[in-house]
């Protein structure tokens, strides 16, 4: 198993810190938070981080004035500057100050998890690899490609953001309500049972019979049990 | 009167009357200079006359008159006597016509072609000059042309009242007539010359004058347009308009400000309302793509967000409470004592207070003029920042004392306190400052609230803090 990523939330509203939290653990990042500035440089001092995400407004301190201090001490993790003012000459000084990159509150949180994505790679933290592999499937998120066995099959965006769902979070149960937020959006009205059909062609297309690689979790929805490679 | 105010421009109207009043005194001036020569002229020529007809008139007598003559001499004023006289008086530039004491025609001087003719005799001249006037001369008109008559009474000496005859002497006044004329165009020209020029100049002045207030006129433009920037730049001007620029400017400065903290009022409210509105759709987010799955995270951040709605809701309250103080406060002011006002507040309060006891410190017995509502809101807002702040079981403490023109209530509690920075701005918009004893986020607008609610009813408001020590908080209230 690989070391988790490690992100420092440094900021003081606490709802903010608890779905970034939350929701950054669901994507696989180890989190810890801080409320105050203070405590954030205590928190860095000690620990080795792989990104810091920071609030402009903190109830100690500026967050300009933290990032420019953490940049004198050479201190070098790529910082995602937080904030409400989307004043150009902000966005400048933030920059200015040592912030990697800029968010405007309110984000929409998969904008955060790119560009959290995109520091990270800039970091060579993670590969620029576009390519997943499952056993036997290979799958192209750029051409949208997906090879099984070596043979192209073809598959409907639906089942395409699913099957890429499913490889990105193996052994995950994923609830027919939350395959459908995910993959149809969340504002889609429909019933979760479409979920159903869609899981079931894309099974029929991976030929996924016996081999049971999408599973049934009863009275819960599915889970993606990869073939593991001899 | 024609009432010009306001329907044309200001450099119109100064220019218009400048030009009236330099067209009546140049005119004036010319009509005045113009008669005053016309009469030079005149009299010249009528003493002239005179000055030449004497000596002749009285050769004429001397020779004609018997030596010892008597004032009845002349009885026998004959006309060969007559043309005599006239003759001696005619030249080419007078005519002189004689006659005799009743009126009549006795002789006319005119022989020659080139001699000027006389004009048809005015009967009623010639009784006043026979009466004895020295000094009758008028205007006749002969073949259209003007013409100065003199008329002189002949008596048989000087001294004499005895008027026998009367000579008229008549001159053609058409060369003086022209040089007056000439002298007449030329002063005309010079009139409207002066008038054109004088106007030019006169409306270029009024308009350079006026040039600063055009520019203020720009600025104003400016301004509404919103930019605050404008100033008007002639404030060294000693006159009128360095006063009004002078104001102006006090003005646009005042106005920045109003402009300013309105600005900043509503990027602070933005935010306010910005913070809380990131939370919950984050929390959405994350609840919708999988964290709903997890009973306990769903739980946890279901309730999160229900907090936050309300701390929205409570800071759109208090938004809507500093807009209705601010545009209509609705204060309807009562008696109120407050030795029975508090006792029956105490019951009130007492949901609020929770694990706090509210100690009333009675003052002396007084009644003030407030509104009730008002009062009890501001109480309320100084209360729940008093526990807010204070750990639990701490008292919080009310009393009142009397000042010369108010009373002075204030709200005390033994809770942390601030910091000098936090209790400066204290009053201001979205200024809050985090509990220690309270996991409950401020509006960051209660005080702002109250000390408005205090100013709404005449009142003022200050606090003092020390940290670890408490706060506070002193507002009056009016008799």
């Amino acid at each position: 198993m690989e070391e988790k990523i490690k992100i420092l939330i440094i900021e003081d509203d606490l709802l903010i810190v608890d779905f970034l939290k939350t929701g950054l653990q669901y994507e696989g990042y180890g989190v810890t938070t801080a409320g105050r500035g203070k405590e954030g440089l205590e928190i860095l001092k000690n620990n080795i981080f792989q990104l810091l995400i920071l609030d402009v407004m903190l109830p100690d301190t500026d967050g300009f004035v933290l990032c420019r201090q953490l940049r004198e001490k050479g201190m070098a993790l790529p910082i995602l500057m937080l904030t409400i003012r989307n004043e150009v000459s902000d966005r400048i000084k933030g920059l200015d100050s040592g912030a990697d990159d800029y968010l405007t509150k309110p984000f929409v949180f998969d904008e955060l998890l790119a560009r959290i994505r995109a520091l990270l790679r800039r970091q060579g933290k993670t590969s620029v690899s576009r390519e997943l592999v499952a056993g036997d499937i290979l799958l192209n998120t750029e051409t949208r490609e997906v090879l099984n066995n070596g043979n192209l099959i073809d598959l409907t965006p639906t089942e395409f953001a699913l099957l890429v769902l499913f490889i990105q979070h193996p052994h995950r149960v994923f609830t027919r309500e939350t395959l459908l937020n995910r993959v149809l959006g969340y504002d889609y009205e429909g019933s979760s049972n479409i979920i159903d059909v869609h899981v079931n062609h894309l099974r029929k297309k991976l030929s996924d019979g016996a081999t049971r690689l999408i599973r049934t979790v009863y009275g819960v929805g599915y889970a993606f049990y990869p073939r593991e490679n001899d | 009167m024609i009432n010009l105010n306001g329907k044309y421009s200001l450099k119109t109207r100064l220019g218009l009357l400048y030009a009236l009043l330099l067209i009546v005194s140049v005119g004036m001036m010319g009509y005045f200079s113009y008669w005053n020569i016309w009469q030079l002229f005149t009299k010249n020529e009528i003493s002239h006359l005179r000055a030449v007809a004497k000596p002749v008139i009285s050769q004429w007598i001397k020779t004609e008159q018997p030596v010892n003559a008597t004032d009845s001499s002349f009885v026998n004023f004959t006309a060969q006597k007559a043309l005599k006289l006239a003759y001696q008086l005619t030249s080419r530039h007078a005519v002189a016509v004689v006659f005799n004491g009743s009126g009549k025609i006795l002789a006319d001087g005119k022989q020659l072609p080139e001699e000027p003719s006389a004009p048809h005799p005015n009967a009623a001249m010639i009784k006043k000059s026979l009466s004895g006037h020295n000094e009758v001369t008028y205007w006749a008109m002969v073949n259209k042309k003007p013409v100065l008559v003199v008329l002189i009474p002949l008596r048989p000496n000087p001294k004499s009242h005895r008027v026998f005859g009367v000579v008229q002497i008549s001159t053609p006044f058409s060369g003086m007539k022209h040089i007056l004329y000439h002298y007449g165009i030329m002063q005309w020209i010079a009139v409207v010359l002066i008038v054109i020029l004088g106007v030019l100049f006169g409306f270029r002045f009024i308009g350079w004058s006026l040039k600063d207030l055009n520019r203020l006129t720009i600025a104003c433009g400016e301004i509404a347009k919103g930019d605050f920037t404008q100033r008007a730049s002639m404030i060294n001007r000693k006159d009128e308009i360095g006063q009004l620029a002078v104001s102006f400017n006090v003005m646009v400065d005042k106005l920045e400000g109003v402009f300013l903290s309105q600005k900043h009022f509503v990027a602070n409210a933005a935010h306010e309302l910005l913070t809380p509105l990131t939370g919950l759709r984050g929390s959405l987010e994350v609840l919708l793509r999988g964290g709903s799955d997890d009973p306990e995270v769903q739980n946890r951040m279901t309730k999160a967000m229900y907090k936050e709605v309300n701390h929205l809701i409570r800071v759109c309250n208090r938004l809507l409470g500093l807009s209705r103080l601010e545009n209509a406060p609705h204060i309807i002011k009562q008696p109120i004592v407050l030795s029975n006002f508090f006792p029956a507040f105490q019951k009130q309060a007492h949901y609020l207070m929770q694990n706090h006891p509210l100690v009333i410190d009675k003052g002396p017995f007084v009644t003030v003029m407030t509104d009730r509502d008002l009062l009890e809101q501001i109480l309320f807002n100084l209360l729940s920042n008093a526990i807010r702040h204070s750990p639990v079981n701490k008292p919080v403490t009310i009393g009142w004392k009397l000042l010369s023109q108010f009373v002075e209530i204030h709200v005390s509690d033994e809770g942390e306190g601030m910091e000098k920075e936090i209790r400066d701005h204290a009053f201001e918009p979205f200024f809050s400052s985090q509990s220690r004893f309270s996991a409950e986020k401020g509006t960051g607008l209660g005080l702002t609230l109250t000390k408005l609610m205090t100013e709404a009813q005449g009142g003022t408001i200050r606090l003092e803090s020390s940290p670890g020590k408490g706060t506070t908080v002193f507002f009056t209230l009016p008799f």
